[in-house]
């Protein structure tokens, strides 16, 4: 048994209760912690992430898909792009994966509150971002007009799909796709989300934005933001660096002087370009 | 001033050695190293600087941080704490150079549990430089080849003597039976390079990031890693499950916890081929900017202790004292043309 | 005739001057005397360059775009470099397997002396009967010849390796790896090792483990040998590389022997063979 409660190197024991397809290379792993002392106090808030084991493989931050809100089971969303993503994929129901965290910092929920909310997600992600989708229709009235911009390099990379039109039943929540390459009977826009987000028209005012993908997407999205009158301060992203450790001690998710881990992985776009290293 | 002699030093370590983990600069095929050692006889005496620093002592080259076995259930284990280790021969700049890893990993949240246990578990005997050798720059970073920080005892010899001096709790009590005598005996001062720069604080370096400097001076880089394994103060580590044992229905893994360096190619390349820092520039000048800047700006103290293991080590002859001397005349062109 | 170094510096010039080159690859030498790389872009720099017995570390190594990348977007550049005849068979080996594109590269040959490690001459040094770089576009020349060792035996010290029994030489190489840091530093230096990931340091497969035990570290250093076999030069710049004074040129250059008695093949030799390991050729007998 171990013998401490070291967020540095012990995992928790979780069992997988659900894996499923949430797009083309992209599944959606649901777990719940073994522990259930650990399972009730394994609260988060939106934009944190956690390092998930598979014992013999190694171990990998992904960001938690999930409200903690809404139940004990943790989601999150695996695109099979490495060693321990291809062993996730090979994982069942019933099988047992570590699970350390909560790690970084969340999305300032209670900041947010009284301001329209604009989402931008690209690809996979989407998936960190839909704890605050989820966040604020169980809050509905805290927050103020929502718009979702949804993009995706093609129609079977969008993530998901079957929650798009409970998010658009909300009151005053808006839903826009788009693909850089549509297929035969996509209906929605072609084109970046930089061209979407222009088409929509958002207004600056009393509105604070959330974006989270490819860092090239992070950095297109910003400058368009920036030309339609949106300051620095009101964009918050989340960003994606090699982390290990998870909790600033292994030295390797630095930009600059600043630790993705423990200082992000959610940052005001406003800190983000005073960074010494571009994050691109 | 307490002091000793060859002899009782020799009696003193050979009594440690019955009862506890002893480790002291050895040599072996001309390269000066700390291993754990057998008899005070191995001891090498004659070196100037050791090839490997210390650390070893507190933050093992590889070392399992966790033990999984896999079988019907998972069951997962810590490892068991150190043993007490006395580790014998330290010079002051590698003493210094714990503080910098304590500033890090003890007293930043969250506290690295296995680092405290080695921590707790090392007495740091010091032998003090006469002089400051061939590629040393200690007095550069705020050291000096008679500093006691971070020692819980020192010894420095004077003709046919070794003044000894304790500093904590533990070297008093440990120093109780070496004592021959008190005798007025004055510690010469140590003799300390002249004409070395001027360390400029992180702002300046910060105000240099860009400069087409880095990249001049990175070219003959080769991302060998060489510097940061053999540095005092380098703490990067990777993690890997590997496996050690295999039985039918069971298998059984350790997660180990490996040295790393910031100047490997795949440091920062993630699953899907994206690396920030895909040029031995942007690796290299990463480096210097985390010992200078970033880590005293994180953590307190210099990410460097002026040692000058990786000037002697580097293969290709990148020399971390002319980077801070070329930053002091940055810095003074800058103040004078602005 | 003037001296080495003129010749080097000359050459030089008149290749950045012409625009023949964008960069020239040479040795200067640091504040505390030793040589070390310099990357000339400017004719009045190549006063900086330098040729000594300490120019050790193969600067072919440089030429290749994966370990050296141009930076983003940039084109390969025209580079002009120093070299020693061990070295040039690098650039051959590297051209043969598609790395290199000779028309990149102009090679300043030198009619090698011997270099050293740690302040004493190389042991293939010592035996080399090769004076002369095979291909090159300036040969520098010294002003007395170089005298050709007497000894016809490249590989005398190989051999004196060969008769100590199994157990002594395994003996041997565990005393000198359980001083190896695992850096990688020989790998780095090599021109030879360019994998964009070292089997060493694969997750996936998984073929061995990152941990600092002896076994380890011989399994990387003897599989790294393997891997080099028939693709080796004996330039030593793995020797030189090591922060711990390992002898990998002894392990090295134990293969390179087996390679010539088996394949009477000798890296780097002309431009049309490949490496017998390399590469599966029908008609190739082995001289056993």
């Amino acid at each position: 048994m171990l013998e401490e409660m070291n967020i540095l190197t012990n995992p928790n024991l979780a069992t997988i209760t659900g894996i499923t397809d949430l797009a083309t290379n992209i599944k959606l792993v649901q777990v719940q912690l073994d522990d259930p002392g650990v399972r009730k106090n394994f609260k988060y808030s939106p934009g944190q992430f956690a390092e998930v084991s598979v014992f013999g493989v190694g171990e990998s931050p992904f960001g938690l898909a999930s409200s903690s809100d809404r139940g004990d089971t943790i989601e999150f969303a695996v695109n099979r792009v490495g060693t321990l993503t291809e062993a996730l994929f090979r994982l069942d129901i019933g099988d047992q994966v570590g699970v350390r965290g909560p790690l970084g910092h969340g999305f300032p929920m209670e900041d947010f509150k009284g301001n329209n909310i604009l989402i931008l997600g690209g690809g996979i992600g989407g998936a960190p971002l839909r704890p605050i989708i989820q966040t604020i229709f169980d809050h509905r009235k805290d927050y103020g007009k929502v718009t979702i911009l949804w993009a995706a390099r093609s129609p079977d990379l969008l993530v998901f799909t079957n929650e798009y039109d409970e998010w658009r039943s909300q009151p005053d929540v808006a839903l826009h796709l788009t693909v850089d390459k549509a297929t035969e009977g996509w209906q929605h826009d072609e084109g970046l989300i930089t061209a979407l987000i222009e088409k929509s028209k958002p207004s600056p005012e009393n509105t604070i934005t959330v974006t989270c993908g490819p860092p090239i997407m992070i950095k297109f999205a910003m400058l368009t933001l920036e030309k339609m009158g949106f300051q620095p301060k009101q964009n918050w992203v989340t960003l994606e660096a090699k982390m290990k450790c998870g909790v600033g001690k292994c030295g390797r998710c630095n930009m600059g002087g600043v630790f993705v881990c423990t200082d992000g992985p959610v940052f005001c776009f406003e800190e983000v370009k005073q960074f010494l290293e571009s994050f691109v | 001033m307490k002091v000793t002699t060859q002899n009782k030093i020799n009696e003193w370590l050979a009594g440690f050695l019955q009862k506890s983990v002893v480790i002291a600069p050895v040599e072996t095929e001309g390269k000066f190293v700390y291993r754990q050692i057998e008899e005070y006889s191995q001891i090498a005496w004659d070196f100037e600087r050791t090839d490997m620093p210390p650390k070893t002592a507190v933050f093992p080259m590889t070392e399992p941080i966790l033990y999984i076995e896999q079988g019907s259930k998972t069951i997962l284990k810590n490892p068991p704490l150190p043993k007490n280790k006395i580790v014998f021969g330290v010079r002051p700049c590698d003493a210094r150079s714990m503080l910098a890893l304590d500033a890090l990993f003890i007293n930043k949240e969250p506290i690295d549990p296995q680092y405290a246990h080695h921590r707790e578990s090392v007495t740091l005997i010091g032998l003090s430089c006469p002089q400051m050798w061939d590629s040393c720059f200690c007095t550069v970073v705020g050291g000096a080849p008679n500093s006691t920080d971070g020692l819980d005892i020192l010894i420095t010899k004077v003709g046919d003597h070794y003044a000894v001096q304790t500093f904590t709790e533990k070297g008093t009590e440990l120093t109780d039976k070496l004592i021959s005598e008190e005798k007025d005996l004055a510690i010469p001062k140590p003799v300390l390079t002249e004409n070395l720069p001027t360390l400029q604080k992180s702002g300046e370096w910060m105000e240099l990031f860009n400069n087409i400097f880095w990249e001049e001076l990175s070219q003959s880089c080769i991302s060998c890693r060489a510097c940061s394994f053999v540095c005092p103060t380098c703490r990067c580590f990777d993690v890997r499950d590997e496996l050690t044992a295999f039985r039918p229905g069971v298998k059984e893994f350790e997660r180990l916890r490996a040295w790393d360096s910031c100047t490997a190619a795949g440091y920062r390349r993630i699953a899907g081929g994206h690396n920030p820092r895909d040029t031995q520039n942007k690796r290299l000048r990463n480096r210097f900017y985390c010992k200078f800047a970033y880590y005293p700006d994180d953590f307190g103290p210099l990410g460097c202790v002026g040692c000058g293991r990786c000037i002697d080590a580097c293969p290709a002859g990148i020399n971390i004292l002319e980077v801070i001397t070329r930053v002091e005349q940055m810095t003074e062109r800058e103040k004078v043309n602005g | 005739m003037t001296s080495l170094e003129n010749q080097i510096r000359n050459s030089a010039r008149k290749f950045l001057e012409d625009g023949q080159v964008s960069c020239v690859i040479g040795y200067e030498r640091d504040a505390r005397g030793r040589a070390r790389p310099a990357f000339i872009v400017k004719a009045d720099d190549t006063e900086r360059l330098i040729w000594d017995s300490d120019c050790s570390l193969n600067l072919v190594n440089y030429l290749h775009s994966r370990k050296s990348p141009p930076g983003k977007d940039q084109p390969i550049p025209k580079t002009a470099v120093v070299v020693r005849p061990c070295d040039v068979r690098a650039i051959q080996l590297l051209i043969n397997e598609q790395q290199l594109k000779r028309e990149n590269i102009k090679i300043i040959g030198i009619t090698c002396a011997g270099t050293d490690i740690n302040h004493q001459l190389r042991t293939e040094c010592e035996f080399c009967q090769e004076r002369i770089p095979l291909i090159y576009d300036v040969l520098v020349e010294p002003e007395k010849p170089v005298e050709l060792p007497a000894s016809q035996d490249a590989y005398a010290d190989i051999e004196e390796m060969e008769s100590w029994s199994s157990e002594e030489r395994f003996d041997f190489w565990t005393k000198e790896f359980d001083r190896c840091i695992r850096c990688y530093a020989c790998r780095q230096a090599c021109p030879g090792c360019y994998c964009f990931e070292c089997v060493a340091e694969q997750v996936d497969p998984h073929w061995t483990s990152i941990a600092l035990e002896v076994p380890e570290k011989m399994f990387f250093h003897v599989m790294r040998a393997f891997h080099l076999a028939g693709r080796c030069v004996g330039c030593g710049a793995c020797e030189a590389a090591c922060p711990m004074n390992i002898p990998l040129g002894k392990l090295n250059r134990k293969i390179a022997k087996e390679i010539l008695e088996l394949f009477g093949y000798h890296t780097g030799d002309n431009s049309e063979n490949l490496p017998p390991l390399v590469c599966f050729n029908p008609d190739e007998r082995l001289k056993i």
